[in-house]
Parts: structure tokens; C-alpha cells; sequence
């Protein structure tokens, strides 16, 4: 680690030698391991440690941005002058009005909750250690394990010349195994800040659970069901309206649904949403990548659209201030809901497939994408456990399907959510309940 | 450069390493993307850096750093045996290369006019000229990129390998967005998500001719909205080019993966329906159906001259005659089958072990005109420029969107349909290709963001491939 001491005084130095109206630096980086197992054994394992610094330089409405990777004045000088060249030969842009401003609100969040010197310390034997016991148990069964143990440790600080000054340094550890016998397989991840924090022996009975019992799944034809998704289907699911609907460039760009719905109720009454940077539901970043602080965002409450993310382009354009939701700038992606939440029922999983009559038990969707944007309808797999439920219980194993199913229409046939919430984490955090939906369209099937 | 590269062998050897390679790789990179008639972003990217690849107790480490000098390879190669003696804790056997010519060699790329000698306000003038032309009512987000790299690649082993590679790329294209507040459609040129790619200088954005493209982009776009929705049933296709680009890699590049194949990417991507047991003896598609894996193809972004493990690039086949024949593989997957390493391993960057990627991956020419190919069809439709993919984790059930296709009527291209779409397994429809337009339609389509691997690794491929038309094809999800 560098330290905040040094990257901030580095970062003031490198900002006060710009020549622009307005200058901003991001460095984010630090080290990053994965160990990867396949086959029952550890078949990739990598470590890196790399540091990314954009500048942004704004002269008037001219902006231009150069990124570097690496830490040292010398580099920061570089991506200085690069930035200078790129802005003067930039056109205007007329929507820009500033970079962001300090915050004239923040939060109370204790910085602590975002680091664990568990994770930071987890070497390659530590890392191994886990390995070896998913594998181990997965091989007492019979089972083959694919696997990853990954730890991250990175800074994260933004300077600009308005005053604002951030950082934070903030860990994260997941651990996933894919448990598969010759015809079944099953699937199990967790994240958290803590490493220590997450249950192997979990995520072991869950993958390996999931793929003894699919074992000899049956083929049954595509059509509309019942459906109970585990927090890992629901999560790939929806995760697609966090780019296509929940932010104030979809709803520039005409694609989000919240279009001329904004105070309408247009989801089903038991669902809210919103996103919460310092929600400890979430893996979470008190601030954007601009220098924001993250505000909580309700996207729905019982159903009525409410509001989206902006970032500095995007609201200080409308006039209002920038909810803290800003990627690595520029990005065709900001803003973007990072900390995304949809509130739990009052049922456990158990309970919601006690109350299938006929339905499907989804573990997992795969390779989703989006077939119409404006309608949210998206298509993909069934993936990693896939059961029949009869009268209230599990009872057959069934070959994956494929799925076309609107996301506007499903979350306006959820019937029941469970309390329980898992946060399911791949660069954003997405933290969300199982859920029991009626009439969910399969449109294909496979052959396994 | 060279003392670098030797301290971290020689450390490597010194902690335990039975093999070590190194890779240094510098890259700068541009960025434009305009909207709306001004420019969006305009970004400068420069990387730098060494990673170190290790066999030590017989399993795999990799580590890497920024920093570029001699005490820094040192160390960065005793964490990668460190961290290879941890993988050994779980090992089943030792990890063995096939044995490979040892190359030391400088390849230098040519291009007609280096990007970065254009200056950028030329560059962003052709955006923001072919955004102006776009700009028609019922338009509502026009957008424009370019895209230029150049790198320098070394990349040295214990076995005495030393090749330096620089790799020029050049990529742009535009798209039109229009919307009657009900609904989106799209047309991009020369192809979605980003245009097309090549291993070229600028001369590819003066070839594109944008500006004479543009309007057609737009007046396309719009004129979706109030086309009739694309038919469903079970009906004759033709894909045109760029989409075609994408059933290939989808279909034909993933799953030839030989680190899929034997499960090394079952945690993330899956694995593939072409197991061992089916190389040569499987019917993958009609006989007419020749698929290549060729990295020797000059300007190809999927080509290069040495892979990251120093394996000279070559051409082989996947599918010949129909029958599958071939795996894209690595010197360690090629010993396990006791194949020969075809040189397919690469990395996103110095700071990722490189594995198994797709090269060029090519449907080869076929004898047909595109009227031949569609004069041969009663009723069916004409389907072009990818709009949405997905594809089960074994490759075979596939969904493909379209941004835009015409209806096929007794062997004439009638009314422009919207929102087409069509689904199927794999080799059934494959094996239900019955004409290949000819070379005179041939093109190979870079693909720039090919996704792949723990971390996951965003790679550079290609697909060289020309019209062509499959029979009782399921056309037709979304209502």
C-alpha cells in the first residue's frame, strides 16, 4: 500500500501544476489475487499489483482525459501533459458545467467497515488452505470443484482543484465453487469485506448439496411457470436495468423504462429498490469515483418509480447535485448504481417453495442479455441446478432452459420474497432476496 | 530491457522454477467517442509493465508489477514461486509443455498511415461530420468511436525463447438510436458494438467511408420503428456478414477451447458440447462447412506472429468437411491430447497469464453469390449486424437478436421487419448450412471484446466469414 498520506500530498502537488480551469485526478489500484481451481486441483494462480491514474482537465467546456498505470510523479506528469494535448484539441462539450464540487452533506460511515486485515493478509498459502478444502470435500463425494478464492486490497482517492480530496482503502474476498457430477452440477459464492467472515463450509454444502441432487435431470417443455429464484438467478436477472433503466443517462438516452413513469406505480406493490453506498447490506464505498459521497437512492418504493443515479455530467446539467453514483470518468456506463438493494419479505425459501403447487427452482441464470432494452426483456440460461417443484416440494433434477422474460413484467408477478438477502458481488454490489414469481416464460431447452 | 528480463529468470531458477517466461509489454492507447454532435470522451491510455509465468513443484504461479526494474523482477519472480509452491498443495500431477521450436525473433507491423500521426481534431472531425448527417427527426442518441493501440511486446523463457512483437490496431464505427417514445431501435456501421477492428493504421477509417454510410444508418434506424415485427415460425435464413461474425464466435471459437473442453473454465464460462472423444469422428456441420483457426492472416485483429508462450502462428483446421477436426490450445492442453501446439495463448495484458483465446476464427468462402443464396429460399428472412447474444455454458443452445432483417419471399428481399431474432442448437444448425457466399463476400470482422477467464480477460479476435444460409431455422421470440 502507499498510503493515504502520500497519494493525497502527491495528488495536491500533481493538481496544483495543472495549467487547466479545472483539473481532477483518480488513482485506484493495489493487489489483486486469484487462485483457481479446476478438475479438484489449483490450476491457475495469479497475483498483481497495479495502480490506475485518470486525469481529467477541463479548460472551459474542453475536457480531456488521460489514464496511466503505475505510481510516481513522473507517470502523474505524463498523464498531465497527455491530458493538456488531448484538451486542446477538444470541441465543447455544452453539457458540462463542472466537476464535482466537495459535498455540501455527508453521511456518517465508519471507514473501518470497508477494510480487514484478514483479507489484505491472506497470502497464496492462506488461499491455497481454502482451496484445498472445497476440493477435498467436493472429492469425498465424488464431486469435480471449480473454484476461485480471490482477495483484493485497493486505494481509492480523488483530488480535484474545487477542493475535494477522498480516499479510502477497502478489501474484498469472494469464494465460489462449482460442484459437478457427470450429468448435474452445483453452484455457490460469497463476498465480504472479511474473508473470515465467509462460511466455506457453506458454500461447500450448498454446491455439493445442489449437485448430487440434480443428477439425472429430465427434459419437460418450455412455457410459462412458477418460479422461485434464489438471490443468484434474481441478481443476473435484474442486474441488466441497472445500466439499461435505474440512471440518468438511460433516461437521457430514451432506452430506461422509468420514462414518463417517474411517480407511478408500474412494479408490483411488494417491491423497493434503491441503491446505499454505506448500507452495510452491500460491499460498500462511501464515495463515487468523482469524489462524491454516496447519497441513497429509492428507485422504487412499493412499486412507484421514484428517482435514478447521477453523476456531476448528468445532474449539474438538470440542476440538482450528483447522488455520488459516477464510474472512472469517461465512461459510456456512468452513472451506475454500485450498492444496489431490493428490500426482503417476511418468508423463508423453504416456505416460498412450500407454497409452489407446480413451478421451477432456479439456482442460477447464465449469459444473460438484454433482447429489448426499453421493455427490459432479457434472455438466457438456466445454470447449475435447475428443479421441478410438485405440491410444495423439490422433486426432480431438470435440463437447463433458456429464458425471455421481461424484467417491468416479472417484478409485477412476484407473489412472495424471502427475508434473507445475499449479497451477490462482481464489481457492483447487488444485494437481493429470493423471490417467488408467477408465470415466468421459458422459451428453449438444452440438452443437458 | 534485457537485464530486467534476465534478473527475473534467473530468480525464478534461483527460487525453484523448472520453467519461467517473462513478458514486458508497453501499450498506448486512444480514445474517441462523440454523442450527439459533440465529443463524449477523448481519453489517452498508457500501460506498462512485466509478469512473470512459473513451474515450480509442478504447478503454476503467476505474479506481476508495475514497476519496471531489475529488483522489482526479482521479486515479482520469487512471489510467483511462492505462490506456485502454494498451487502444488492441491496438485494431481505434475504440469508438462509440449515441446515447442524456440523462437528469438523482432516482427515489426506495417501500416499505411500511423494512427497516431493523424492529428485528433481529423479524427474527430469524420465523427462529428458523419453525427450531423445522422441528426434526423425521430433520431434521439447518435453516437461515433475510434479506437487506436500500439504496442511492444517482449517476451523471453528459461528455454531461451526472445521475441519482441509490436501490434498496431485501429477500430471505428458509428450508430444511430431512434425512438417514438414506445420503443429503440438501433443501426450501426460497420458493425455494432463499436464498429470494426483490424490490425491497421488510419487508413481503415478512410476505407469505412462514414460519411457516405451515415445517413443510411440513421433513415434505417428510424424507419425500424414502423417496420412490421419480424415473423415467427420455423423458416429459411441468411446471415449477413458481421452477424454471422458472432454466430462463429459464439459457436465455433468458445467451444474449441481446449482449456473449456477439459473443465479449466467451468467456474466462469463453462465448457464446451466438443469433448475429446468427438475430435474427428463428429458431424458439426453440413459438408459444406470448412471453419480455420488462423492467426497468419495479415491485418486480422485475432492474428499476430507469436502467441504469449512463444508458439509461431499458425492456420488449422477446427471443422473440415464438416466434421470437427481441431482445438485451439496451449503447449500444456496440447500435451494432455498429445496434440501439436497450434499457438493460441495470449493475455489481455502484462498483468494477466495468458490462456486459451481465439485467434481468427473463419467460416472459409463458399461458392454462392448473396442473390443465389437468397433466391434459393420460398419464404424466409435475411438477418444482419448483431443486436443481442447469449448461448448456454456448454455451447450448444444459442439466442441471437439482430438489429435489422428483410423478409425472403419466393426468392426476393421484400419488407424491411424489426426485432428479429433466432434460436437453435448448435451443430443442428450448422449442419443445416447449405450455401456460403463466395470470397468476393468474404471480410474478417474484428471483435475487440471477447471475455474470458478468472480474471477475466477482454482479448482481440476476428472471424473471416461471408454470407451464408441455413434451412428450418427458429425464427422469432419476441412477440
Amino acid at each position: 500500500m502507499i498510503g493515504k498520506d502520500k497519494i493525497i500530498e502527491i495528488l495536491k502537488k500533481a493538481v496544483s501544476r495543472s495549467k487547466a480551469d479545472q483539473t481532477e485526478i483518480l488513482v485506484m489500484g493495489g493487489k489483486s489475487y486469484l487462485t483457481g481451481f479446476a478438475n479438484n486441483y489449483i490450476h491457475r494462480n495469479v497475483g498483481n499489483e497495479d495502480y490506475t491514474i485518470n486525469i481529467r482537465l477541463a479548460f472551459g467546456k474542453r475536457i480531456g482525459s488521460a489514464t496511466v498505470h503505475g505510481f510516481s510523479e513522473e507517470i502523474i506528469e505524463k498523464a498531465l501533459k497527455d491530458a493538456e494535448l488531448i484538451a486542446e484539441n477538444q470541441k465543447e462539450n455544452p453539457d458540462f458545467v463542472s466537476f464535482a464540487k466537495p459535498s455540501k452533506e455527508v453521511r456518517q460511515f465508519d471507514e473501518k467497515a470497508l477494510y480487514s486485515e484478514n483479507t489484505a493478509n491472506c497470502d497464496a498459502e492462506c488461499r491455497a488452505k481454502i482451496a484445498k478444502e472445497v476440493v477435498d470435500a467436493s472429492k469425498k463425494l465424488g464431486l469435480n470443484s471449480s473454484g476461485t478464492v480471490e482477495t483484493e486490497t485497493d486505494e481509492i482517492a480523488i483530488v480535484n482543484s474545487l477542493g475535494v480530496e477522498k480516499y479510502c482503502v477497502r478489501t474484498v474476498a469472494s469464494i465460489k465453487n462449482i460442484a459437478m457430477a457427470a450429468d448435474s452440477s452445483g453452484y455457490s459464492k460469497s463476498t465480504a469485506v472479511d474473508i473470515t467472515k465467509i462460511n466455506v463450509e457453506e458454500i461447500i454444502k450448498e454446491s455439493t448439496d445442489l449437485a448430487l441432487s440434480g443428477r439425472g435431470p429430465i427434459s419437460i417443455e418450455p412455457g410459462k411457470y412458477e418460479v422461485i429464484l434464489t438471490p443468484y438467478a434474481v441478481a443476473e436477472f435484474i442486474s441488466h436495468i441497472l445500466y439499461l433503466s435505474l440512471n440518468a443517462r438511460a433516461v437521457n438516452e430514451g432506452s430506461s423504462f422509468l420514462i414518463g413513469n417517474f411517480g407511478k406505480r408500474i412494479l408490483g406493490d411488494n417491491i423497493t429498490m434503491y441503491d446505499d453506498g454505506l448500507s452495510e447490506e452491500t460491499i460498500p464505498l462511501p464515495f463515487d469515483f468523482e469524489g462524491v459521497d454516496k447519497k441513497r437512492v429509492v428507485f422504487f418504493e412499493n412499486g412507484v418509480a421514484k428517482d435514478v443515479v447521477y453523476d456531476t455530467l448528468t445532474a449539474y446539467k438538470e440542476g440538482r447535485e450528483s447522488t455520488g453514483h459516477s464510474l472512472p470518468q469517461p465512461s459510456p456506463y456512468s452513472p451506475y448504481p454500485m450498492n444496489f438493494v431490493i428490500e426482503g419479505g417476511n418468508s423463508s425459501p423453504e416456505e416460498m417453495i412450500s407454497n409452489v403447487k407446480r413451478g421451477l427452482f432456479v439456482q442460477r441464470f447464465w449469459y444473460t442479455n438484454p433482447m429489448d432494452p426499453k421493455n427490459a426483456v432479457i434472455t438466457g440460461m438456466t445454470r447449475d441446478g435447475l428443479f421441478l417443484i410438485e405440491n410444495g416440494k423439490i422433486t426432480k433434477p431438470v435440463m437447463n432452459m433458456r429464458f425471455t422474460e421481461s424484467v417491468i413484467s416479472a417484478l409485477n408477478n412476484v407473489i412472495e420474497l424471502s427475508k434473507t438477502k445475499k449479497i451477490i458481488y462482481d464489481m457492483a454490489s447487488v444485494t437481493v432476496p429470493y423471490l417467488r414469481v408467477k408465470d415466468f416464460t421459458f422459451t428453449g431447452k438444452t440438452e443437458f | 530491457m534485457r537485464d530486467i528480463i534476465e534478473s527475473a529468470l534467473l530468480s525464478a531458477k534461483r527460487a525453484g522454477a523448472t520453467y519461467a517466461d517473462v513478458r514486458i509489454l508497453e501499450r498506448e492507447v486512444e480514445e474517441i467517442s462523440t454523442k450527439n454532435g459533440s465529443v463524449d470522451a477523448l481519453k489517452r491510455s498508457f500501460t506498462k509493465g512485466l509478469g512473470v509465468r512459473v513451474i515450480a513443484n509442478g504447478a503454476w504461479g503467476f505474479a506481476s508489477s508495475f514497476r519496471l526494474t531489475a529488483d522489482e523482477a526479482e521479486k515479482v519472480a520469487e512471489e510467483a514461486v511462492l505462490i506456485a509452491k502454494a498451487s502444488s498443495l492441491t496438485k494431481i500431477e505434475d504440469v508438462s509443455l509440449a515441446e515447442v521450436e524456440i523462437f528469438q525473433d523482432t516482427v515489426h507491423q506495417k501500416v499505411e498511415i500511423d494512427p497516431f500521426s493523424v492529428p485528433i481534431s481529423e479524427k474527430i472531425s469524420v465523427l462529428l461530420e458523419s453525427d450531423k448527417i445522422m441528426n434526423i427527426p425521430g433520431v434521439i442518441v447518435r453516437k461515433g468511436n475510434m479506437y487506436f493501440s500500439k504496442e511492444w511486446k517482449t517476451f523471453a523463457s528459461t528455454e531461451g525463447a526472445y521475441i519482441e512483437q509490436e501490434r498496431i490496431v485501429s477500430g471505428a464505427g458509428i450508430s444511430a438510436i431512434a425512438t417514438n417514445g414506445k420503443e429503440l431501435q438501433i443501426r450501426s456501421y460497420p458493425s455494432s458494438f463499436g464498429g470494426d477492428y483490424q490490425r491497421k493504421g488510419f487508413e481503415l477509417v478512410k476505407s469505412a467511408d462514414f460519411l457516405k454510410n451515415a445517413e443510411r444508418v440513421a433513415k434505417e434506424a428510424v424507419a425500424l420503428l414502423s417496420a412490421k415485427p419480424c415473423p415467427s415460425g420455423i423458416m429459411d435464413i441468411v446471415l449477413g456478414g458481421s452477424q454471422l461474425a458472432l454466430q462463429v464466435h459464439e459457436s465455433a471459437g468458445h467451444p474449441t477451447e481446449l482449456d473449456r473442453v477439459l473443465g479449466e473454465e467451468a467456474s466462469f464460462a463453462g465448457m464446451s458440447f466438443l469433448t475429446p472423444d468427438k475430435l474427428g469422428k463428429f458431424r458439426y456441420g453440413s459438408d459444406i462447412v470448412n471453419i480455420t483457426a488462423d492467426a497468419t492472416i495479415p491485418e486480422a485483429l485475432g492474428g499476430f506472429a507469436y502467441d504469449d508462450e512463444g508458439v509461431k502462428a499458425k492456420r488449422i483446421y477446427l471443422v473440415k468437411n464438416g466434421i470437427f477436426v481441431g482445438y485451439l490450445n496451449s503447449r500444456e492442453t496440447a500435451k494432455k491430447l498429445k496434440l501439436e501446439p497450434m499457438g493460441a495463448m495470449r493475455a489481455q495484458s502484462w498483468s494477466f497469464m495468458p490462456i486459451i483465446r481465439m485467434t481468427s476464427i473463419n467460416l472459409e468462402p463458399g461458392d454462392k453469390t448473396l442473390d443465389e443464396l437468397i433466391a434459393g429460399i420460398d419464404r424466409g428472412i435475411y438477418m444482419d449486424t448483431n443486436k443481442s447474444w447469449s448461448i448456454d455454458q456448454n455451447r450448444l443452445n444459442f439466442q441471437f437478436g439482430t438489429e435489422i432483417g428483410w423478409e425472403i419471399k419466393n426468392g426476393k428481399i421484400q419488407d424491411m421487419v424489426k426485432n428479429p431474432t433466432y434460436t437453435g442448437i448448435t451443430y443442428e444448425f450448422w449442419r443445416s448450412c447449405d450455401g456460403i457466399a463466395n470470397k468476393d463476400f468474404w471480410h474478417v470482422w474484428g471483435v475487440p471484446n471477447c471475455g474470458k477467464g478468472e480474471p477475466q480477460q477482454v482479448m482481440q479476435v476476428s472471424h473471416g466469414v461471408s454470407p451464408a444460409r441455413f434451412r428450418n431455422v427458429k425464427v422469432g421470440v419476441l412477440k
